[in-house]
This record gives C-alpha cells, structure tokens and sequence, in this order.
C-alpha cells in the first residue's frame, strides 16, 4: 500500500538526517581542553574587523580560550556586556554618565584608535580635495545650505567650479559609533548643532527632502557611488572602498583652522593633545581636539567589561587577552592595526588601559 | 466516548499557536506600559523620533523617567509600512496568479517539475540576499531603467512625477516585498488549480470555453478561498519583513515620500536598525517604545486581517464535490 | 453559452485567451529573471571562496571555510522543525476538519497575525525571556524555538488548505465503510493531503533556514563547531555571515558572504528537491484522474 512506502520513506529520511547530525555533532566532541574558557564579544560594527585579525591569532597562541566575535553595534555591545550575556561589549562610544551611575562596576577600556572620513561624489571633483568644516556641515545636514555652490561652500574653496545642484546628505540609519564622532563633531564645531540635534549613536536627523540613510559603512560607501551630489561620512577602515568607488575625500577643519586629511600623523597628534586630558576611567571624546596638526574627527575604541566575572578562570583569561591586545608587540602591533587603519595607544593611554584591565576578577 | 483523546489533543496543541502569539503579545504589552503611558497619543501622530540627549541626565516628565528632549512618533513609519505592503501585494497578487495559471495549465509534466522550482527558489532566497541584491542590482534599476519608465508613462499621476532619486526607496522596497511574497501566492494558487476536479473542467470544455477561459472562469473562483487565504499570509511576510526593506529603502527619517520613488522606512526595519541605539537609553524608554512599535504593527496587522475578511465574506472553506 | 456562434465574438474571445497566456507566461518571466539574476550574482560573487576547505574549516576571523555555520544552520532548522512540524500539521488537521467552531476561527485569524510580527519582535522576546529571562544566554534551543513560532503559521495554514482540498465523498466513504475518525484523517485524507503539507513544511525550512535578526539575539554566534549542548553555548549560523561579513572591509570576508548565500540557497534546493521526489514517488493516484 502506498502509504506504507511514503511512511518508509519518510522514516529513512528522518534515519538519514539524525544520522548525519550525529556524525557533524561528533566533530564537536573533538578534544576539548580540561578548562577550556569561552569569552563572547559583541558590539561594535568598527570594532569587529580588528577583533576577527586578534582572535585566530592569539588563539593559534592560546588554544584554551575560544572567543567568539559578533558585529551587532555599541549599543547592544554595552548592553549585553552589563547583562552578562557577553563578556567584552564593544563601543566606538564610551558610556555616558547616566549609564555609569547604573552600572558603576563597568570598565570603559580603550583598546585602539579609529577616525573618520567626509567623502562625496560630485561627477568632476572627485580628485579634487574639497575643504569643509563643521558648521558648513551641520548645515548641509539640518537642510540650511542646499547647495553645491553655495556661498558657505564656495568661501571655503575659492578657485574650484561647484556646481549648481542640490546636495542629498547620506546618514546612518543604523545605530553606529561613526553617527556618534560626527554629531560629536557637528555638536562641537557648531553650538546651533548642539543645541537643537546634539549627538549620539542615533540623532533625530533633520528632514533633507531626498536625505537617505544607508545600512553600514559599505552602504554608505555604496549610497555615495549610486547618488551623484551625495556627502556622507565613513569610517577610515573603508578607505579602500571608498578609493575603489572613486569618492571624494574632505579636507576637515580643526579647532585650530586648519584643514587637514587623516593621515598617520595627523591622527597621532589628535590623540596626543589629548592625552593628559584622559580622565582614569579614560571615558573622553577625542573629536575636534585641539592641536595645529590634530585631525577633528577620532575616537578611542572601547572595550567594555563587566569587573566583576563569573569565576576566576574567565576573569584570568579575559585579563590575559585584553592585556594581548593593548601590548604594542601583540594587538597593538602595526601588522594587526594598518589592516583596519587604525592607530596604536599611545603610552600612556596603554598604561591606564592596563590599569583597568588589571581590576577585571 | 469515541473520539474524545484524538479530539482533545489535536485542541491543546493547536492551541500552541494562538498561546505563542498570546505570549508574545502580554510581554509586548507589559514592557511597553512605560512607553505608552509616556508617549499618549502622540506617539501616532507625531512625525518626529527623536532619543533626546542620551549623554545628559534623564528627567521625570509625564510620569516617567526619560532623557531630555525625548520624543517619539512613528506616523511617518506608519505611512511608510501600509504604502510599501500595498504596492507590494498590487504587484504581487496578479502576477502570482499570472504565474500560477503558467505553472499549473500551460505546461506538460515534466517542464512543469522543473520550472516549479522557480517559485521554491523565489522562497528559498533569504531575505538578507533580496537585500544584498537589491541594493547591488535594484536600485540602480530602479534608477536608471524602472523609475524613468514609470515617470514617462504615469507621469501625469503626481504619484509617479517628481524627482527619481537614487533608487533606493518605495519603489525598490515594494518589489523587492513583492518578489518575496509571490512565492506564498503563487505556490498556494498553483497547488490549488492542480487539485480542481477534472470534472469541472470537463464540464466547462464541453459548454464550448478556451482553455483559458476554463481557468478563469471555472477553475478560479472554486479555489477563491484558497487565493484570499494565501493573500493574507503574503501581507503577513510583507508587513513583518525587515531586513530586505531595511537595505534598499532609503531609510527615511522625519519626512513622508512625496512619490513613489521617495526613500521611506517601515515600522519593522525600523525597530532592526534602531535596537541598538535604544539600548544606549539607560532609562530604557527607547527600547520600550520600539516595543511599542511592535504593537502598533500587531494592531495593524489585526485590523488588515479583519478587512480583509470582510471583503471576502466567505468562509473560506473550499466547497468540494 | 447557448448563444448562436458569431465570428466576431469568437475571435474577440480568441484575442482575450490569447492575451491572459501572453499575460501569465509574462508573469512567470517577470519573476523567473530576477530570481537567475539573484543566483548568478550570488554565484559569482561567492566563487572566489566556493572550495572544499568550505566544508572543512570553520570560520577563521575574516576567512577560513564554513563548517560551523553549515552545522549550526543544519541543527537550528532541524529544532526548529522538530517543534514546528507537529505543532503546524496537528492544528491544520484541526482547523480543517473541525474548525468551524468559534474556537477554529480565533485560532486560524490569530494565525494570520502570527506571520505579521516582524522577525525581530520574536527575536527581542526570546532574548528577553528565554536568554536572560530564563538563563539559557545564547543556544540553539533559544534559537529553535524563536524560529519555530516564526513558521508554526505556515505549516497550519497549507496543511489546513491541503486537507481541505481533499473531497469529502471519500470521506464519507469511508465513515460508510464504518471506519473511524481517526483512520478517516490519517489512512484517507492525510495521503491526500500530502503534497500540501510538504509544501508547508518545506516553506518553513526556507524561511528558517533564511532568518538572520532574530538568531543574532537568541543563538548568538559561534567560531567553533556546534558541541552538542542545548542551552549556555551559542552556535553559527549561515545567514549570520551573509549579514555580518558583508559589512566587513575584506574581500575575503565579501567572498565568504556570498558563498554562505549560495550555501543556504543550495540547501534549500536540496531539501526540496529530496524531499520532493520521495514523497512523489509514493504519492497515491488521485481521484478523478487517471
């Protein structure tokens, strides 16, 4: 009868695949460490490249500690690791003061430093290096100067063609520590800014008819490419994207007034302005520092740590690795940071981040 | 008695269901009580969201703690969602049938396996690929091919004038919908005509019909039940749907699309993409009020089903021979 | 149509037959090409990465093979699967043999509203409840049961449609041969209703095996090889790499994304197509046919 030959079947199928996960399952029950110790990371979409160049690395070097990365953003990051349901929280923001007073026993630890790029696509000046600053973007952003050619711009770049054509700002839509340094930005340079949009990982962006959010960094780069007369702002690890899609990159102005491209150097000397200025709990913005030579738009990426783990063994290995990736010789080395573009700690920094790290138990 | 312990069990378990939903919802409801009370009214109408100053210390205001300058409203969500489900399932629904009938009647057994399996791939795609596609190869469509074309032929519509943009908006997001939900329709509709009684067809024949007019006029309306049911399920993917939206619709924020290829956002892309900002509220209020949104969609989502059984009327019980 | 046969009429008839083939081989093409082009560039995207260390290696970083993923992804759908399929085809079966009732119509309308929540909602409310409420953190029981109430409603819904299709005269046949109801349902109408129920099952292993926001908050993610534990271990998942290494600033990492969305897709078609073909085999002569 056919529906004993449709039941075999079925039962042979259903054989089939138990089978099949029994045997994939065994490939788990591989040897396992006496004390294998696992640490989850979550967090930071910037955060997450670097982290993925760490992890086989220092696990090639410590087999008894399985870290897991997850790219999901600093909000949830900082949330999962004060839940415990990760154990490192990635964060391009440090935590604000409300949230510390919550969680008092949090460690904000800067492991590295990123920056920022304004790129745009304007068909014909792409090659050229256009300056802006702040407010001119502040305004292009909250719908006050809708123009290429605008007399904002145009003072700010006397000698180069702008055209006559409306400028479609590109935003983040979701939540992400780049929207976070460009508001800081934009907040800094610009007291209309501040007081009417202010920053964070998320703003109320103001209404620009034709405005578009994009998905991450790549679909901000993507964005830009596809929309001509757009502007947007991209972390520097995409640099390479954004020179494979032939955008164009700003000059910034500083506090200082200058105009200025990130470059080793001028990052470098953004960070040490700022240096004396770290406070211990090293929770401080590094935009708009001040410096002839500083580039406006930085930030300390941030580890953030419950200090208090669930046993010792965990504690002892997250200490181990974190103190891994601060050392110049190992997470910090050139080989693991040129990668993503980011900067090395410098000293001091790496000294009060070891301090922190040091209070994890 | 007789049947009782089949009876019985089949109910429990069947009541998982409706249990799970009830679940979900009691926990939306509850966790976002705070936000309720904090947002009123205006959370519907407002078309403004804004976190408030997540770095400066919160405030009591209206009876809850929430960070300064705080104010949610989700209209321009609202729009965003209806518009894009809408446009969808108009593109949807008859070329879904389009397919079905091409599926079912126009073909011999063997190409019929075969060219089947579009319709299973159309669903086997996960909705994070439509996304990556969408935004590699769509909106550039939309851009240069999809958007000019409309503009040319319904261009008198203020609907489909106005600046095209950069292809990333209503338009790309409601095909992008529609490509995920004619699989539901087409495969329901597909398997439905497959089943219908030859007698019906016979008896049709025989009073002297094309082999079309046999499908649309006898074989169609039996299955009619099987359609609206099918049409629903596709405008619960396309209400719920996230990720693939999320990636091609421009990502709208405080305003309304003045056309059809306008950047828009819905409710439940918006809930993704701000998740982790909210998180960042140490009051929470921003995370309770995306649970808000998720009730709101629940709500919206009830009400279309309800119209959308009224418009039938039927019971939608296939009548068979 | 007893009408006396007019030329004009016919031919006009004729036109409109020919138009709605014209019409529905149009439709079947309107989607049959973007669905190649989505292949093609999947394809071609991923053939950098496409190899035998996929199948060998687990995720390293930014590249390495998928191993993990396809594992992970194999044992979520199957959990899902395990809760969903029973839930599914036992409530069609009810909703259309007895679900008149009042009780049948709440629950074939919460149903419909079921499939409306957004992914992410149930994702939240897992993570809520089921990882931090009930301490199981990231697992693949989080996770299986997250996108087993995802795609419960499918498997109802054409389970339902397909029991429904079967006539009732066979039924009555058989309650006339003095069977009982429940061989009526099982030895009758579920040979039947077969083809139907498959479809709804192979429904839910596509949109299971597709889901991305709501695993990323209730099954976390893994780097290693799935070790067989329910709760307090995360797991990888393929579609968690088509999302998250995308966004990544490596071409090996873009290549592994598309690889991973052939992957699923592949899988799918797997699936499908197996599943298919043993259940066709066996799949008894319909009534009114030959």
């Amino acid at each position: 009868m056919s529906e004993k030959k449709t039941a075999h079947s079925v039962r042979t199928a259903v054989a089939a695949s138990l089978l099949t996960l029994a045997v994939a399952g065994s490939f788990g029950a591989a040897p396992a460490f006496a004390r294998t110790v696992n640490i989850m990371e979550t967090g930071s979409t910037l955060l997450y490249p670097l982290f993925n160049l760490w992890v086989p690395a220092y696990t090639h070097s410590h087999p008894e500690v399985r870290i897991n990365t997850q790219g999901t953003g600093s909000g949830t990051g900082i949330s999962e690791a004060i839940s415990g349901v990760a154990q490192i929280g990635a964060s391009d923001a440090y935590m604000s003061d409300p949230q510390m007073k919550q969680n008092p026993n949090i460690l904000n630890i800067p492991l590295a430093i990123s920056a920022q790029t304004v790129n745009y696509n304007i068909p014909g000046l792409n090659n050229t290096h256009l300056k802006l600053n702040g407010p001119v973007l502040a305004g292009i952003y909250d719908n006050h100067i809708r123009y290429w050619n605008a007399p904002a711009i145009q003072r700010l770049n006397p000698g180069v063609r702008l055209p006559h054509h409306r400028i479609t700002p590109i935003h983040r839509t979701d939540g992400s520590g780049d929207t976070f340094i460009f508001s800081q930005y934009l907040s800094f340079s610009t007291p209309y800014w501040n007081s009417h949009v202010a920053y964070g990982t998320t703003i109320s962006w103001p209404a620009v008819p034709g405005g578009l959010g994009a998905l991450g960094n790549p679909g901000m780069v993507q964005s830009a490419a596809q929309t001509p007369y757009s502007i947007a702002y991209i972390g520097v690890s995409f640099a390479n994207e954004v020179r494979r899609a032939h955008l164009g990159t700003a000059l910034l102005e500083n506090r200082a007034g200058h105009f200025l491209l990130p470059t080793k150097t001028t990052v470098e000397a953004a960070a040490g302005q700022l240096i004396n200025k770290t406070p211990k709990d090293e929770r401080i913005s590094l935009v708009f520092a001040p410096g002839a030579h500083s580039y406006p738009i930085i930030n300390y990426e941030y580890a953030i740590v419950n200090d208090h783990q669930k046993n010792t063994e965990t504690a002892n290995a997250m200490r181990q690795f974190l103190m891994w990736t601060v050392n110049p010789r190992g997470g910090n080395a050139r080989s693991f940071l040129r990668q993503v573009r980011f900067i090395a700690l410098p000293a001091r920094i790496s000294a009060l981040s070891r301090k922190q790290i040091a209070k994890i138990r | 008695m007789k049947l009782r312990p089949f009876r019985i069990a089949l109910v429990l378990i069947t009541s998982l269901i409706p249990l799970a939903l009830l679940a979900v919802l009691v926990f939306l409801g509850r966790y976002s009580w705070p936000a309720i009370t904090f947002n009123g009214w205006h959370f519907l109408f407002g078309h403004t969201w804004n976190l408030g100053n997540l770095y400066a210390d919160p405030v009591m205001q209206r009876g809850q703690l929430a960070p300064i300058g705080a104010n949610y409203g989700i209209l321009v969500f609202i729009v965003g969602t209806l518009l894009t489900s809408a446009i969808a399932l108009l593109i949807a629904i008859p070329i879904s049938l389009g397919v079905a009938i091409f599926l079912a009647e126009g073909l011999g057994s063997n190409l019929k396996m075969i060219l089947s399996f579009v319709v299973e791939l159309l669903a086997a795609v996960p909705s994070v690929v439509y996304g990556l596609w969408g935004y590699a190869v769509l909106t550039p469509l939309v851009a240069r091919v999809i958007g000019p074309a409309l503009r040319s032929t319904l261009g008198f519509l203020p609907f489909f004038s106005g600046s095209i943009g950069s292809g990333y908006g209503l338009l790309a997001a409601s095909i992008v919908l529609a490509l995920m939900v004619v699989p539901i329709i087409a495969a329901t509709v597909r398997d439905a005509l497959s089943q219908v009684p030859s007698e019906t067809k016979e008896a049709a024949y025989a009073l002297g019909a094309t082999h079309f007019e046999v499908i649309r006029r006898a074989m169609l309306p039996t299955v009619r039940g099987n359609i609206i049911g099918a049409c629903i399920l596709g405008l619960g993917r396309a209400l719920g749907e996230t990720m693939a939206v999320l990636m091609v619709s421009g990502g709208a924020l405080n305003y309304f699309p003045g056309n059809i290829y306008s950047p828009i956002t819905t409710m439940a892309s918006f809930i993704v993409s701000q998740l982790d900002s909210a998180m960042q509220d140490p009051t929470g209020m921003a995370v309770r009020s995306l649970a808000e949104i998720a009730l709101i969609l629940f709500v919206i989502s009830v009400i279309t089903n309800i119209i959308a059984r009224l418009l039938t009327g039927t019971s939608r019980n296939v009548s068979s021979v | 149509m007893s009408r006396p046969f007019k030329p004009s009429r016919m031919t006009r008839r004729k036109w409109l037959s020919a138009a709605g083939w014209v019409f529905a081989a149009s439709s079947f093409l309107l989607v049959a090409t973007p669905l190649l082009d989505i292949l093609y560039t999947v394809f071609r995207k991923g053939m950098s990465a496409l190899s035998l260390t996929l199948f060998t290696q687990v995720t390293n970083g930014i590249s390495g093979g998928l191993l993990n993923a396809i594992t992970g992804t194999l044992a979520l759908v199957s959990g899902a699967l395990i809760f969903a399929a029973p839930v599914g085809i036992l409530a069609g079966i009810y909703l259309s043999e007895f679900g008149r009732s009042r009780f049948g119509q709440m629950v074939r309308f919460l149903d419909d509203v079921l499939t409306g929540v957004p992914s992410i909602v149930l994702g939240y409310f897992s993570y809520v409840t089921l990882v931090i409420g009930l301490g199981w953190q990231f697992s693949v029981l989080a996770g299986s049961i997250t996108l087993a109430i995802m795609v419960v409603p499918y498997v109802a819904r054409f389970t339902e449609i397909a029991f429904l299709q079967v006539p009732n005269s066979l039924r009555e046949a058989g309650y006339a041969l003095g069977l009982r109801e429940l061989t009526v349902i099982t030895r009758i109408a579920l040979p039947l209703a077969l083809p139907g129920i498959l479809t709804g099952v192979l429904f839910a292993i596509a949109i299971s095996l597709g889901e991305t926001a709501p695993l990323i908050y209730t099954a976390g993610w893994s780097n290693f090889l799935w070790n067989g534990r329910l709760i307090h271990e995360p797991i990888g998942y393929l579609t968690y790499v088509i999302w998250s290494f995308i966004n990544q600033p490596f071409r090996s990492a873009h290549a592994l994304a598309f690889a991973a969305a052939f992957l699923v897709i592949l899988m799918v078609l797997v699936i499908n197509v197996g599943l298919t073909i043993l259940l066709k085999r066996t799949r008894p002569i319909r009534p009114g046919q030959r």
